[in-house]
């Protein structure tokens, strides 16, 4: 299998945008290129979610290939709801790694903040068991109901959750590419709204614009791609044993390590799929990271800032960086090749050599793993 | 007055799921169907303070754990004093379902009205019974 590394990488500032979506993934992907010295790539893999729903644009890997001037280079377009960017990835790197394509653009992005957050809640809604939906669960009400047993029943604290938040925002400061580079206090984060109890207003990612891209390649280079896990669960929530810890990622997790020949203690930063706050202490230990039951106390104990002994969303993650859903996977990976690249510029962690990103689709029901290796 | 909730099982791995589905999530198997009490642990709940269109403010949602396997997805009218592990029935509104918390003697009365025409029904609710009894002994032991 010939080795696939990451070329070029790039991306929009995330937040409200008022540029059109094909016109802010030209920007990422033009960036991707540019550093990749490539300037016609052999494929591109499209990610959006919900451009039907948002934009009323159908056949969205034709409009943004041809709005690119790519009109004449094969593209198709993945979905798997939050994760679909982390899933274009997976596209172009088994297109790379089978010797059908040598470069691949993997461009995604998302538009939805010229609608109301009602509307927006209710389209991303559509990704949740049909059932569930019916007696009103949106995402944040299913990420509630995780919360309420995480907190009762595994006796993880408010204020462990809350520092999620603090941690993130705190990063995002340093991010100029952040949706949000302002900082929150543990005290804002505890008093802030409720929105589907437990779960308050700053333990939820903001509604956000925003595109990334990655240039995939044979051709070496600078950061391999060293494993991509894939994991999958339950459409409905309630046909799950677990709720405090995710079967798709566990699955991802072990899929990407076996692949990569290196397991959680040798990955210097990670980017996680926090969407809310809690979700990153969850996926902490999912993926190993951290012992089970262990990651509120870690994240307290400041282990996971910038500063600490496993670096973790140093971009600010989808709390401050933002969450443009189908560019999410991708700009975790952006993320990750500045980091392994010396450039993420005020917020740089130390010598990182292997970074991870972990990527979840629905309610944990379509989850990816990622695994960067500098060479 | 308990009500029956339709679901279906996995010949394969026993797994019950309510409502009834043609094939269980894990196997490409039919699944057969199946009957369940209104009865049931909650295992976990939520209220939303905005709800989604359609909806009223607050909405509680609530994950039972039904008497015989399933897990069963509701509404609520409040969740005031309410903890993970309470014992709950289920009833069907405009056949919309809610779940609410048994007082001791709401299920004293529960049973006595079921008893004679559902047998089956009475044994869950006398096992849900015996197993509050428990846990209260528990609880006060610890």
């Amino acid at each position: 299998m010939p080795l696939v590394f990451v070329a070029g990488a790039g991306m929009t500032r995330i937040g409200r945008r008022s540029e059109p979506l094909p016109e802010l993934m030209a920007d990422a992907a033009q960036v991707a290129l540019g550093e990749a010295g490539v300037e016609t790539p052999d494929a591109i893999v499209v990610a959006t979610m919900n451009p039907e729903e948002f934009l009323g644009d159908g056949n969205f890997a034709s409009n943004v290939a041809t709005h690119m001037g790519f009109a004449d280079v094969p593209c198709l377009r993945i979905e798997t709801a939050t994760s679909s960017g982390a899933a274009a990835v997976y596209t172009g790197f088994a297109q790379v790694a089978a010797g059908l394509r040598r470069t691949v653009l993997v461009v995604g992005g998302e538009k939805m903040t010229h609608l109301a957050t009602p509307r927006v809640s209710e389209i991303i809604g559509r990704s949740i068991d049909p059932y569930e939906r019916a007696y009103g669960a949106t995402m944040p009400a299913l990420a509630g109901l995780v919360t309420r047993v995480l907190m009762s029943r595994q006796g993880t604290t408010a204020r462990e959750i809350g520092q999620v938040a603090v941690k993130n925002h705190a990063n995002g400061v340093r991010n100029a590419f952040a949706h949000f580079q302002q900082a929150v206090t543990l005290e804002e984060v505890l008093e802030s709204r409720m929105v589907a109890e437990p779960l308050r207003l700053l333990h939820c990612c903001p509604i956000s614009d925003g595109a990334a891209a990655v240039v995939l390649t044979a051709d070496r280079g600078r950061v391999r791609v060293a494993g991509v896990g894939h994991g999958t669960d339950t459409l409905a929530v309630r046909h799950r044993r677990e709720l405090t810890s995710f079967a798709a990622t566990r699955a991802a997790a072990r899929e990407a390590y076996a692949m990569a020949g290196f397991g959680p203690e040798r990955v210097d930063v990670a980017e996680v799929h926090d969407a809310f706050a809690p979700f990153e202490l969850i996926s902490l230990e999912d993926l190993g990271l951290l012992p089970p039951g262990k990651a509120g106390r870690a994240t307290l104990d400041g282990d996971t800032t910038l500063e600490g002994r496993l670096p973790v969303n140093p971009s600010g993650g989808l709390k401050a960086r933002g969450h443009p859903l189908a560019a999410t996977g991708i700009a975790q990976l952006v993320e990750c090749v500045w980091q392994l690249t010396g450039r993420a510029a005020g917020r740089q962690v130390k010598d990182a050599r292997r970074a991870l990103a972990h990527s979840i689709g629905g309610l944990a029901t379509n989850n990816w793993v990622i695994l960067l290796e500098a060479s | 007055m308990i009500e029956t909730i339709a679901a279906s099982r996995c010949p394969r791995c026993e797994m019950v799921v309510a409502p009834p589905a043609s094939y269980c999530p894990h196997h490409p198997v039919a699944m057969t169907p199946a009957t369940l009490p209104g009865v049931g642990e909650l295992v976990t709940f939520t209220t939303l303070h905005t709800p989604p269109e359609g909806f009223r403010s607050p909405l509680h949602i609530a994950i039972v754990e039904l008497e015989g396997g399933g897990r069963f997805v509701c509404h609520g009218t409040g969740t005031q004093g309410l903890k993970i592990g309470a014992i709950v029935a289920i009833e069907a509104i405009d056949d919309i379902y809610y779940f609410s918390h048994l007082g001791a003697l709401e299920r004293a009365r529960l049973f006595w009205r079921r008893a004679g025409h559902a047998g089956d029904r009475v044994n869950a609710i006398a096992r849900s019974l015996a197993k509050r009894v428990w846990k209260g002994r528990q609880r006060a032991a610890s």
